[in-house]
Formats: C-alpha cells, sequence, structure tokens
C-alpha cells in the first residue's frame, strides 16, 4: 500500500466515483455532504481534490459554463487507476482490522 | 427556485486573492452555482451572504493557517524566552524576532502573489495571516499566564513591556502584515509576470 488514504479523501474519491462524468465540484461537495450528513466547507473538499490530483489518484479537465454560474466553467474530475487502487487499498485495511469482531460493538462502558 | 442573487462582490474579490489565477473560475462558478441554485432560494438574502462569506473565509483559513501558526509560534517564543530568562538587554532578541516574523510575512505574501497573480495578495495574505495569528498568540499568552504568574515571572513580563503589549501587540502587528505583507507582494507578482509560464508547472 503506497499511501494511506484519509478517511476524507476516501469520501471525496467515492464521490467522483459515485458521480462518474458528473462529478465537479458543487456535485461532488453536495454528494459529500448526502453520505455524511453534515455541510462540509468547499475549501477543505477543494483542497482534497488539489492534494489527490498532485498524488495522481484523479486529473481534472475543465468543461463548459452555465449562465448560473455566469459562464465559468466546471472543473470536472475523474478517478485514475491509481485512485481506485488506493479506494481498494483502504477498504481492505479496514475489514482487516474489523475481521473477528461483530459489529455493532457492544458497548461496556 | 433558482435565482440571479449575487453575492458581496467584496467577497468574491477576496477568494480571488486566495486561489491559484487557473482555478478561480472554476471554484468560483462552484460556489455561485450552488448559492444561486439551493442556498439563496432555501436562506435569503442574508444568510446566504453569511454562507458564501464562511465558504470565501475557509478559503483564506486554508491558504494562511500555515504561515499564521509559524508567526504566533515566533510571537509566542519570544514571550516565553523573555518570561522564563528575563533580560534588560532586549536588544539582540528584538532584532532576532523581528527579522524572524518579517521573514514569515514576506513569504506569506510572496508566496500569495506568486499564487494569485495579483498585486493585492501580498497584503491580503499579511493581513490575513497576522489577524489568524493574533488569535492564536493572544490565547497561547493568556495560556502561558496562567501556567506561570508566580512573581519572577510577572516581573519578567513587565522587564518586556507588560501585559498589555502581551496581549495587544498581535492586533497591532496586523498592519505590519499589510505593510511587509505587500512589498512581498508586488516582488511576488512582478516575478510572476517575469517568469515564463512553461517554467511555471502550475
Amino acid at each position: 500500500m503506497a499511501d494511506v488514504l484519509g478517511t476524507f479523501e476516501q469520501a471525496v474519491l467515492l464521490a467522483i466515483l459515485r458521480l462518474a462524468d458528473k462529478a465537479y465540484g458543487r456535485a461532488i461537495v453536495e454528494e459529500i455532504e448526502t453520505r455524511l450528513e453534515r455541510e462540509v466547507a468547499a475549501g477543505a473538499v477543494h483542497a482534497t481534490l488539489e492534494r489527490l490530483e498532485a498524488k495522481g489518484l484523479v486529473t481534472s479537465r475543465l468543461g463548459s459554463g452555465t449562465p448560473i454560474r455566469a459562464g465559468r466553467p466546471r472543473r470536472y474530475y475523474r478517478l485514475e487507476p491509481s485512485g481506485v487502487s488506493a479506494l481498494n487499498d483502504a477498504r481492505a485495511a479496514v475489514d482487516h482490522l474489523w475481521r473477528g469482531l461483530r459489529w455493532p460493538l457492544k458497548g461496556h462502558a | 427556485m433558482r435565482t440571479v442573487a449575487t453575492p458581496p462582490k467584496w467577497a468574491e474579490a477576496l477568494l480571488r486573492l486566495f486561489l491559484r489565477s487557473d482555478v478561480f473560475a472554476s471554484v468560483s462558478g462552484d460556489l455561485l452555482e450552488q448559492y444561486r441554485d439551493s442556498i439563496h432560494p432555501a436562506r435569503g438574502q442574508r444568510r446566504a451572504d453569511r454562507w458564501y462569506v464562511t465558504q470565501v473565509l475557509g478559503f483564506v483559513w486554508r491558504a494562511e493557517r500555515l504561515w499564521a501558526a509559524l508567526f504566533a509560534g515566533a510571537f509566542l517564543a519570544r514571550s516565553v524566552l523573555d518570561q522564563l530568562a528575563p533580560t534588560t538587554d532586549f536588544l539582540l532578541r528584538s532584532r532576532v524576532s523581528t527579522a524572524v516574523s518579517a521573514g514569515i510575512l514576506m513569504a506569506a505574501g510572496f508566496r500569495a502573489a506568486w499564487r494569485s497573480a495579483s498585486f493585492a495578495a501580498g497584503a491580503a495574505a499579511g493581513i490575513a495571516t497576522t489577524a489568524i495569528a493574533a488569535v492564536l498568540s493572544i490565547g497561547g499568552n493568556a495560556v502561558l499566564l496562567a501556567i506561570w504568574h508566580d512573581p519572577r515571572t510577572m516581573a519578567g513580563i513587565a522587564l518586556s513591556g507588560g501585559l498589555v503589549e502581551a496581549f495587544t501587540l498581535p492586533i497591532f502587528l496586523i498592519l505590519a502584515g499589510a505593510a511587509i505583507g505587500g512589498a512581498a507582494g508586488v516582488v511576488g507578482a512582478i516575478v510572476k509576470r517575469l517568469v515564463p509560464a512553461r517554467w511555471v508547472e502550475r
């Protein structure tokens, strides 16, 4: 495993995976908000996207603008094979940690 | 219902100063789309504007928090030194702490102008860095005071300018942040224009 993904990085990568060819900034933010059931800052998502792109896990391209965006372009993101691999590694690591335990855990407190 | 409402222009101008010039259009477009498409219709003008400003401040915070932490760290290190090792000759300490603080502000201002290619970005980064650092420094000084408040330490604080200086200087340093960050920003923006684009990956 080359690099361990943080929880938020996984949330961003999974949002891109789910949105497929509609994965641009605002859509990714709203997908994460839906999944995490809380508001997330656009700045946090943007910073994570930049980091993932620098790691080579995603790539981006500029699309066209729309009137509601005052003509400003959307930046669409795509998962690279290394991103898929990183997600698989992250899932395998969590599964390995949980192996042999029954979920949900019964509290002792 | 979609609207054609417009978020505060000053907030959008601020956002431009803290983003790379090549990503500003897509990021500001995302914010504008969300503002018009869902936030404004659901929350109304005032709360939508507050949402927009909060989003922009999130970008500012992420861009400058490291510089602010360094600046506050330098300020607090000097406070600890003055409190734990009092002296009557502050010249050397002042020179070192001034040089370190100015260096941090110059780096923050240059980096911001390089990133956004804007002449105003350096001053904005200097103000943001020192404003965040002021909160951290004042909070840090309060913690230090809660830990060390014996007569010897209080005498050391009095010698180095007193409690008032410890809690108000970080606020006055915002002016220095604007000036030093602004000067470095002008240099950064000029250098960015002089360096051929093919030499800069982004």
